[in-house]
C-alpha cells in the first residue's frame, strides 16, 4: 500500500510544477527587475515584478513591488504592498522601516490603541522566516517524537531509557505547539479583514446608506479593519476605535 | 570786379551753410496753438520744415476755412558753430460749424523722398467756449489743455517678476510753472523701486503732442515688479502746480489729475524646475572658490555671484550642499545694485566661509538655479561647475588655541529615504500554497505515526515469540537436529565411533524433546515413543526410532555394532525428516 501512496504524492508533484511560469523564468524575470529599477526605470520594474507575482510570491517580492509604488509615488499602493510583505514575513525590520516613512505621507494620523506587543522580534519569532516554517518543524518534532518512541522499544539502559523519555517529552510540546503556531499563521495569512483606503477621499458614514451622517473623512493609504459587509457597504473600524459605513470599492484588502 | 568776387564769397558762404544744413537733423512739424475753437473763433496752423530745403503745400484742412494766409517765414540761426535754418508757413484757420476736424498730413519732398507730418485733431464747440485766458473757465471743469500730467509704462503687459517702469511726467504751455508734489499714487501687488532722479526739471527738448507743443518735465519715474498676476492699476496722482507767478502777481494754484494706467501681469508659465529661485528677466552665476586646497580647520571661501538685468534684491542665497563635515556659515551678501532709468541692474554676491573638520577630497556639488528668461519666455537653468577640495590633516598648530573638542560627534541623520529593494534569492514560492494543512503535511506528519505503528506490531509480535519457549524450541528443533547430525556426519567421516552415536543419539532425542516441548528429565526413551505413538501412523515412527536408539545404546555401552554407521546415519536422517513432514502437515 505505501508505494502507491508514494507513486501518487511523486505523481501529485509533478502536476505541480507544471505552471504557465516557470521557477527559472520567474527567476530571471526578478533579476531584470532588479536591475531596471536601479536604473530608474521604476514602472518598468513594477511591470516585471508584477508578471512574476501573477504565479509566484514572497515577502522579498511584495517588498520590492511596494518600493517600485513608492518612488513612483503612490502611496497607498505601497502601503498595500509592504502591509501583504509584512503578513508573510512579519517583524521584517527592511519591511517595516518602508511602512513606517510611507506611513508618514498618509494624510490620516490615526492614533491606534495602546497594545501589548513584544516588538518585531516576537513577530518574528511568531511568523518565522516564511510561511512554512512552522508546518515544517511540525513535521520535524513530529518526525523525533516518534523516533524517540521507537528508541524506547530497543533501549533497555536506564541512562538511556531516560533521555529518550524526556526528548519524547520534547518532541511532543515541539508537535502540538509548532502544529498550532502553523495553524494560526495559517489562519492569519488567509485574513481578509484588513484592508487599505484606495480612493483619495472618503466619507464614512453612520449608516449604510448615501444618507448616513458623515462621521468622519478617511484619504488614501489609511488603513482599517473591515467587520462587515451589508449590500455594497463595508462597516470599517480604523486602529484609534472609530467605527463606521464606507461603499464597497473604496478600499482594497491586504 | 569787386561785386562779382563778393557774390562769389556768398554763394560759397551759403553753399557751405546748405551743405551743412543738410548734415543737420531734418524735421518737419505740424503745429496748431490749442486744439479746442469755439465757433467763430481762429486756430493758428503752423507748418514748419527745419534744416532742409523743400517745397510743401498746404495739407487737406479736413473741412476748415482759410481766414488768412499763408504766411511764409525764414529763420536761420547759428548755434555754437552749426547753422540750422528752418521755413514756416503760417495759416489761420476757422470753422463755421462745431464738430471734429482733423487736419491731414502736410508732405514735403526733401531730397528724392516724401516726409509728412502728424495729423492734427482740433475740436469746435458752439459759441462760448471756453478761453484759455480765462482764468474761471481753466479751474476746475475740464483738464486744462495747457498743463497736465501724465503716468506711462514702459510696456503694458509682462510677466510675474518682471520689472517695468513707470514715468511721471507733467507737460505744460506755461511759462512761469512752479510744482509742488501732492500726493503720490500707491501701488500695491508690485514691489516698487523709486529712480533717484534729482530735482525735477524741464527737458531740453518741446514735445508736440497732436499740434501743441509742450514743455516737459519727468516728475517720477519708478521700477516696478508686480507679484501677482491680473491686472496692475496705477491710480491718477494729483499734482499741484503755481501758475503766473511774478514780482506783481502772487499767481494761481492749478491742481491736475493724471490719468490712470493699467498693467496686465501674466503668470509665469507652469513647469518651473525645483531649483527656480523666483527671478524674472536676465540672470547670470558665477561661482569662484578663494583656493581648492586647506588644511583641516582652515577657511575656503566660496562665492556666487549673480549679475543681470531682475530684481536683484529679492534673490535669496542658494543653498549649498555640502557634504558633512564641512561647515558652513550663513553667507554674507554684498551687493551692487543699481536702479535708473533702464530698471534695476547691477550684481549680487553670496560669500560663504567654509571651514573643513575633518580631512580628505570633499566635492562641493554644482550649485544649480533657475530663473525666468524674458526674452524666450522660459525657464533657463544656470549651473556651476562642482569644486573639489582638498583637506590636508592640519597639523595641529592652527586649531592649537581652540579649546579641545570631543573627537567623536554623533553620526548626522541628514535625509530620510526606503530602503533599497531586496536583491539574489527573493524565495519565491507559488501562490497559495502553504504547507500546512496539504497532502504533504499530512501525510508527513502520518508517516512516523503509522511507522511506529508497524514497528510497534512487530515488535510485539517478537516479544511474543520471545516468552514461548516451547513454541520456540519445536520451530528451533529441526535447526538443532541438523546441527547434531552434521557433527554426527563429521565423527563419521574422522571414523570416531563414540562422538558418532553420541551425536546420533542426541541428535534424534533433542530433536523429539523439543518437538514435543519435553524437558531435558522428560525426555526419556518411553516418554518419547508414548508421545510418538500418538501421532498419526505413530506405531511405525515409534518403531523405527526405538531401532535406532537401541543400536545406539549397544554401540555406546556394548561393543555390538550390528547395523554399519552409514546407514544408521540414513536412518536417523529419515526418521527426522519425516516426522518434520507430521508436523508441518
Amino acid at each position: 500500500m505505501r508505494p502507491t501512496t508514494l507513486l501518487l504524492l511523486c505523481l501529485l508533484f509533478v502536476a505541480n510544477t507544471a505552471h504557465a511560469l516557470d521557477k527559472a523564468q520567474a527567476d530571471r524575470l526578478v533579476i531584470e527587475a532588479d536591475s531596471a529599477y536601479a536604473a530608474g526605470e521604476h514602472a518598468h520594474a513594477l511591470a516585471l515584478y508584477d508578471s512574476v507575482n501573477t504565479a509566484f510570491t514572497s515577502s522579498g517580492l511584495l517588498y520590492n513591488m511596494g518600493n517600485c509604488h513608492y518612488r513612483m509615488g503612490d502611496v497607498a499602493q505601497a502601503i498595500l504592498h509592504y502591509e501583504r510583505a509584512l503578513r508573510l514575513a512579519p517583524g521584517d525590520v527592511d519591511v517595516l522601516a518602508n511602512l513606517e516613512l510611507a506611513r508618514q505621507q498618509v494624510k490620516d494620523r490615526v492614533a491606534s490603541m495602546p497594545t501589548f506587543t513584544l516588538g518585531s522580534w516576537w513577530a518574528r519569532f511568531l511568523g518565522g522566516s516564511d510561511p512554512d516554517h512552522w508546518a515544517r518543524r511540525s513535521l520535524w518534532a513530529c518526525a523525533l517524537l516518534f523516533l524517540s518512541l521507537s528508541g524506547l522499544l530497543f533501549v533497555h539502559h536506564r541512562t538511556g531509557r531516560r533521555v529518550l523519555l524526556t526528548l519524547v517529552a520534547l518532541t511532543l510540546t515541539g508537535t502540538l505547539v509548532s502544529t498550532a503556531l502553523a495553524y494560526t499563521r495559517q489562519r492569519d495569512l488567509a485574513r481578509q479583514d484588513e484592508a487599505i483606503i484606495m480612493t483619495p477621499r472618503v466619507d464614512v458614514r453612520s449608516t449604510p446608506d448615501a444618507k448616513g451622517v458623515v462621521l468622519f473623512i478617511l484619504h488614501k493609504g489609511t488603513k482599517v479593519t473591515v467587520l462587515q459587509e451589508v449590500n455594497g457597504w463595508q462597516e470599517i473600524e480604523l486602529a484609534n476605535g472609530a467605527v463606521g459605513w464606507t461603499p464597497v470599492g473604496t478600499s482594497t484588502v491586504i | 570786379m569787386r561785386t562779382t568776387a563778393t557774390i562769389g564769397l556768398l554763394l560759397v558762404l551759403l553753399w557751405g551753410g546748405i551743405s551743412r544744413l543738410s548734415a543737420q537733423e531734418i524735421t518737419f512739424q505740424a503745429t496748431v496753438d490749442r486744439n479746442t475753437i469755439a465757433v467763430g473763433e481762429h486756430v493758428k496752423l503752423s507748418i514748419t520744415l527745419t534744416n532742409a530745403r523743400g517745397s510743401f503745400g498746404a495739407p487737406d484742412l479736413g473741412g476748415m476755412m482759410v481766414v488768412q494766409g499763408p504766411f511764409e517765414s525764414t529763420n536761420m540761426s547759428i548755434m555754437n558753430g552749426r547753422m540750422s535754418g528752418s521755413v514756416t508757413r503760417t495759416w489761420l484757420l476757422t470753422a463755421a460749424k462745431p464738430g471734429r476736424y482733423t487736419i491731414g498730413p502736410a508732405k514735403a519732398k526733401v531730397g528724392g523722398g516724401t516726409i509728412e507730418t502728424e495729423p492734427v485733431v482740433i475740436e469746435v464747440t458752439k459759441g462760448n467756449a471756453p478761453r484759455s485766458g480765462d482764468p474761471q473757465a481753466a479751474l476746475g471743469q475740464q483738464r486744462d489743455p495747457n498743463l497736465f500730467t501724465t503716468i506711462s509704462l514702459s510696456r503694458n503687459k509682462g510677466y510675474v517678476g518682471e520689472q517695468v517702469i513707470a514715468t511721471y511726467m507733467l507737460y505744460s504751455r506755461y511759462s512761469n510753472l512752479q510744482s509742488v508734489p501732492k500726493e503720490m499714487p500707491k501701488i500695491s501687488n508690485a514691489w516698487v523701486e523709486e529712480v533717484d532722479l534729482g530735482e525735477p526739471r524741464w527737458e531740453d527738448k518741446l514735445e508736440t503732442i497732436n499740434g501743441v507743443q509742450y514743455r516737459v518735465a519727468v516728475l517720477r519715474k519708478q521700477v516696478l515688479f508686480p507679484q501677482r498676476s491680473g491686472t496692475l492699476r496705477i491710480e491718477p496722482f494729483v499734482q499741484t502746480c503755481v501758475i503766473d507767478r511774478s514780482f506783481f502777481n502772487p499767481g494761481r494754484n492749478v491742481e491736475v489729475r493724471s490719468n490712470a494706467v493699467e498693467y496686465t501681469v501674466l503668470d509665469l508659465p507652469p513647469g518651473a524646475p525645483a531649483d527656480f529661485n523666483g527671478a524674472v528677466g536676465e540672470l547670470e552665476m558665477t561661482v569662484t572658490a578663494a583656493r581648492t586646497q586647506v588644511e583641516v580647520d582652515g577657511s575656503v571661501d566660496i562665492n556666487v555671484r549673480f549679475t543681470g538685468r531682475t530684481n536683484l534684491k529679492l534673490l535669496e542665497a542658494p543653498v549649498l550642499e555640502l557634504p558633512g563635515d564641512l561647515e558652513v556659515y550663513d553667507p554674507k551678501v554684498v551687493d551692487r545694485i543699481s536702479v535708473n532709468a533702464g530698471g534695476m541692474g547691477g550684481s549680487r554676491e553670496f560669500q560663504y566661509l567654509i571651514i573643513p573638520r575633518h580631512d580628505g577630497t570633499f566635492e562641493l556639488p554644482a550649485i544649480q538655479v533657475s530663473y525666468f528668461d524674458t526674452k524666450t519666455g522660459t525657464y533657463r537653468t544656470l549651473s556651476s561647475e562642482p569644486i573639489t577640495l582638498e583637506v590636508a590633516p592640519g597639523d595641529g598648530s592652527a586649531s592649537a588655541p581652540v579649546p579641545q573638542r570631543a573627537l567623536q560627534s554623533d553620526v548626522q541623520l541628514l535625509g530620510t529615504d526606503i530602503r533599497h529593494i531586496r536583491t539574489g534569492d527573493l524565495q519565491l514560492r507559488e501562490q497559495g500554497k502553504e504547507l500546512f494543512g496539504s497532502w504533504a503535511w499530512t501525510a508527513g506528519m502520518a508517516a512516523p505515526a503509522l511507522g511506529y505503528v508497524l514497528l510497534l506490531g512487530w515488535h510485539r509480535r517478537r516479544t511474543k515469540a520471545a516468552q514461548d519457549v516451547v513454541g520456540t524450541r519445536r520451530k528451533q528443533a529441526d535447526k538443532v537436529a541438523q546441527r547434531h547430525l552434521a557433527l554426527a556426519r563429521q565423527a563419521l567421516d574422522r571414523n570416531e565411533r563414540d562422538a558418532f552415536y553420541n551425536a546420533l543419539s542426541r541428535a534424534l532425542n533433542g530433536y523429539l524433546g523439543d518437538k514435543f516441548g519435553l524437558g531435558p528429565a522428560e525426555s526419556t526413551r518411553e516418554n518419547i515413543q508414548e508421545r510418538l505413538s500418538g501421532l498419526p501412523d505413530g506405531t511405525a515412527l515409534a518403531q523405527r526410532y526405538s531401532a535406532l536408539i537401541t543400536a545406539c545404546d549397544l554401540a555406546r555401552f556394548a561393543p555390538i555394532e550390528d547395523t554399519p554407521r552409514g546407514t544408521l546415519y540414513q536412518q536417523a536422517a529419515a526418521l527426522i525428516g519425516t516426522i518434520e513432514q507430521h508436523f508441518r502437515a
